[in-house]
């Protein structure tokens, strides 16, 4: 029910938007050709040529009040774009089913990334392949949201396969798993590749942020 | 009958160097590939910057002819900030990279094994060259490939590295 509701409230919104459009469109076209008159020095500002003018395009205050009404619609426009955005995230990805899976490396010496496989109850969610750019932003302290979706509350299993270079340049594939509790709030996972040093290693680990 | 016979006869007498006009003036998907030498390859990183992204199979019979005239374009255009970008859109990757490897091209080769691509960039028949705009808009779309089409690239190609 509550979903339905939302879904017409995005319908609502969705012909305010279109109608905001519209009228933004056409109060910019109806503008443009007056504003430049009222900062221009032109024998325009005489009163004769104002009253002549008026009849064309209207007072100065008239355009500059007709000036802010367009600027004040597009400011609606925008606002009901965002809140269009939200409202769509929150139909697709509701927090009760939410799950997001994200990414992070510490160090990086003993692994360099190649690709990350992500797969939840045994099916493909995500298959990612790192340009060296973004495995770089990754060894500078970035995160990536790698996976956004919608799972069932209850028992879930996470199996994340890791490939890329190893220790002496060798090729290096692992994985790790979770099995994780799905509640009726949002799900945040961490696939965390840090280094052992000891073992001159790397350590793949996935976090349950709770 | 006669319209059908008549519909049938354009389509066999139009050039087979049609545009593609339905990916023209739009954003290029992007997409990140394997190359030939191990590195992943993402579209969106040449932001920037002028790309000419080939789509090519080796059973095409223009292939090897083409790939030597985009090799001799990205060594004289490299420094002048484009980038070509080979695509291979064989299922037998393995084949494919040792005939991407026997050509020795200057530029890299990446291998494409999914559907997405080609529904993407709605590939039907090959080889499929397209020029995306310092924004990552595509400009140009030529399918097929004939001796002579370099000219109409490098036209393109100077426009766009001028803009």
């Amino acid at each position: 029910m509550n979903f339905i509701r939302r879904v017409g409230l995005s319908i609502v919104f969705g012909a305010a938007l279109s109608a905001l459009n519209t009228a933004a469109v056409l109060g910019a076209a109806d503008v443009t050709p007056a504003t430049p008159q009222p900062a221009a020095p032109t024998p325009a500002n005489t009163p004769a040529a104002d009253a002549a003018g008026a009849d064309a395009a209207g007072s100065p205050s008239d355009v500059r009040t007709l000036d802010q009404e367009v600027q004040g619609l597009k400011k609606d426009v925008i606002d009901l774009n965002k809140d269009l955005f939200v409202l769509q995230e929150e139909l697709l990805f509701p927090a009760n089913t939410q799950v997001a899976v994200y990414i992070s490396m510490d160090v990086g010496a003993f692994f360099a990334l190649d690709s990350v496989q992500v797969k939840i109850d045994n099916k493909e969610v995500k298959n990612y392949l790192y340009t060296a750019r973004e495995a770089d932003a990754l060894l500078k302290g970035g995160v990536q949201q790698i996976y956004l979706g919608n799972l069932k509350v209850g028992k879930h299993e996470l199996v994340a396969f890791f490939t890329g270079k190893g220790p002496m340049i060798r090729d290096y594939k692992r994985g790790a798993t979770i099995t994780f509790d799905k509640g009726v709030g949002a799900k945040y996972l961490e696939l965390k590749i840090t280094d052992r040093v000891p073992k001159h290693q790397p350590e793949f680990l996935i976090k349950d942020w709770e | 009958m006669l319209a059908g016979g008549l519909v049938l006869a354009a389509i066999l007498i139009a050039p087979s160097h049609a545009a593609a006009p339905t990916l023209i003036g739009k954003d290029a998907p992007d997409f990140v590939l394997r190359a030939l030498d191990g590195r992943n390859l993402r579209l969106s990183e040449y932001r920037g910057q002028v790309v000419l992204v080939n789509f090519w199979a080796r059973w095409e019979g223009d292939t090897r002819e083409q790939m030597r005239v985009l090799d001799r374009i990205n060594t004289t255009y490299l420094r002048a900030g484009l980038v070509v970008l080979g695509i291979s859109v064989d299922e037998d990757v393995r084949r494919a990279r040792e005939f991407a490897g026997a050509m020795a091209v200057s530029y890299p080769i990446l291998f494409d094994d999914g559907p997405d691509l080609g529904k993407d960039y709605m590939l039907q028949k090959m080889p499929v060259t397209i020029l995306v705009d310092r924004a990552g808009v595509v400009r140009y779309s030529v399918v097929g490939f004939k001796r002579g089409d370099e000219r109409g690239y490098l036209e393109q190609i100077r426009e766009l590295l001028r803009e």
